[in-house]
């Protein structure tokens, strides 16, 4: 069975991994906790990836930054693609670099055509030094920025057309945004030109500790809402089955936990498969 | 139309100080923003220097986290390699003026990171023993290999807080300064305190050069050099004594 419903991988879970059998089942990684010269974390990823498809997921590249990708950066990302040889590579419609400073978040921009032209020749930095398409996820925004000139799904749908690359749609970011920003998020889901989707990210958030702000914040540390279930199921009813992530980076619950919800996601994407089939 | 570098430029400015921008639902965003890059980084810090951290306790470890990560940002997105400075600005800590010991400590867990992380090489075998090695040959440290001087006991206070650890071992430490060897035999990391002579070895660039020093230093050559085997210290050489 090709990929269906993937769990991010956790050190901690390694043999709960290697020894899982679910149907479909592929892993995820942050891609720059491996860019390393070696050791035993590097070593794990390999063994995993003898066993299941991977896709490194980038937390670093900085797509919409002025300053293209650092060589070194993307010689190390070669490096790990040529040694694990993922089932995908991803990065984020952001910026984090800031005066020599690496921001670990994803930083919103205005989307001008000339924030179209930088990300777009990122992206084909980024596609020429790995020798293959990579796919850009929409990010979680908090305040509507003023000087847009297009709305994020146009943005996203020219970048592909522009160099090739995917989508990863994060649909959790989709929600926080739009519940943060006042706009659909059905109308949001609605506009993905479902044939360039190649995965799709679901994650928990959470309300802003600070009340007044009436914000959501895209925090990783919680089970998937239902809301966003629905969002989900909405989405894979258009573009039919595409791997799914589901995405814990903090307060990571026992390997079985994390299981079931993977399980969910991999029920949804095979009743998908008998509907189109 | 606002430019891109410039708006990047402003915006960097403001999230370095959110505080000072009036429009309040840019600086909630900035704070938003700010908070999880920190918890990012601070997360980091408490992953590398676990020993520090169980040490002074968690708000305080996160405190002087905090601080650092104001006062030395990540510069690249590698986080798992983040807080090369970190042992120096917990010794400068004020709140910590009371355990000098803790910068020695963060040293230890500096080293233990960067040999997480070092290139993979074979060790050379201890079978060379038996088999002989070219006295001449080149002896080539393993990648992971790191030595170090504290002035505390840092090594066996790291050591003290392993899983494996004996009951006594914190009440049992010697106060004194350590010469550390850390290593990465198989998968796992070994931080061990060494004697004068073995540092000494160590320094060499050759067996020959290296057994001279260590005796030099009164030590037993051939048991220096089978403990510091079975430590994976050193790399395979192949032919040209090169690192294979």
């Amino acid at each position: 069975m090709s990929m269906t419903a993937g769990l991010g991988f956790k050190l901690e879970h390694l043999d709960e991994a290697l020894t899982a059998r679910n149907p479909g089942l592929w892993f995820e990684v942050h891609a720059e906790n491996y860019m390393v010269d070696g050791g035993p974390r590097l070593r794990a990823l390999v063994a995993l990836a003898e066993r299941f498809p991977i896709s490194l997921h980038g937390v670093g590249l900085s797509l919409a930054s002025v300053e293209p990708p650092a060589p070194e950066h993307l010689r190390r990302l070669r490096a790990l693609t040529d040694r694990i040889r993922p089932a995908a590579v991803s990065d984020h419609l952001a910026w984090q670099k800031w005066e020599g400073a690496h921001h670990s978040d994803f930083l919103p921009f205005p989307r001008t055509r000339q924030a179209l032209d930088i990300t777009a020749g990122n992206v084909s930095r980024v596609q020429d030094a790995l020798g293959r398409a990579i796919m850009v996820e929409n990010p979680s925004l908090y305040v509507d920025l003023p000087g847009h000139e297009m709305d994020e799904a146009t943005f996203l749908a020219e970048l592909a057309r522009r160099t090739g690359c995917g989508l990863l749609v994060d649909v959790n970011n989709i929600y926080v945004s739009a519940s943060n920003l006042r706009f659909s998020a059905e109308a949001r889901v609605d506009a993905i030109p479902a044939e360039i989707v190649g995965e799709i990210h679901l994650a928990g958030h959470r309300p802003d500790p600070d009340p007044a702000s009436g914000l959501l914040i895209d925090s990783h540390d919680a089970p998937i809402s239902d809301p966003v279930w629905l969002l989900y199921e909405r989405l894979i009813g258009r573009t039919g089955v595409r791997p799914t992530l589901i995405e814990r980076d903090d307060d990571i619950p026992p390997f079985p936990e994390l299981m079931l919800e993977r399980d969910r996601a991999h029920r949804l994407l095979a009743e998908r498969e008998s509907v189109d089939a | 139309m606002l430019e891109a570098a410039d708006f990047q430029q402003a915006f960097g400015a403001m999230l370095a100080a959110p505080d000072t921008v009036a429009d309040s639902a840019i600086r909630r965003a900035l704070t938003i923003h700010r908070n999880t890059a920190s918890k990012a980084a601070r997360d980091a810090l408490f992953a590398n220097f676990p020993v520090v951290a169980a040490l002074v306790g968690e708000d305080a470890f996160a405190a002087c986290a905090s601080s650092y990560v104001d006062a030395v940002p990540p510069a690249e997105a590698r986080l798992c390699l983040y807080g090369d400075r970190f042992a120096a600005f917990v010794d400068a800590w004020a709140a910590f003026a009371e355990a000098p010991y803790l910068g020695a400590v963060g040293s230890v867990e500096r080293l233990v990171v960067e040999a997480l992380f070092a290139a993979d090489a074979p060790l050379l075998d201890p079978a060379v023993l038996a088999n002989g090695i070219d006295p001449e040959a080149v002896l080539q440290r393993h990648p992971a290999s790191r030595t170090a001087k504290t002035l505390a006991p840092a090594a066996s206070l790291w050591l003290a807080h392993q899983p494996d650890a004996p009951e006594d071992a914190l009440e049992s430490i010697v106060w004194q300064p350590e010469l550390i060897l850390v290593t990465r035999p198989e998968d796992a990391i070994e931080v061990r305190v060494i004697d004068v002579p073995t540092r000494a070895f160590l320094a060499g660039t050759t067996l020959v050069d290296a057994a001279e020093r260590a005796a030099g230093e009164g030590g037993d050559v051939a048991e220096i050099f089978a403990s510091l085997l079975g430590a994976g210290a050193f790399a395979a050489q192949d032919q040209q004594g090169e690192l294979q």
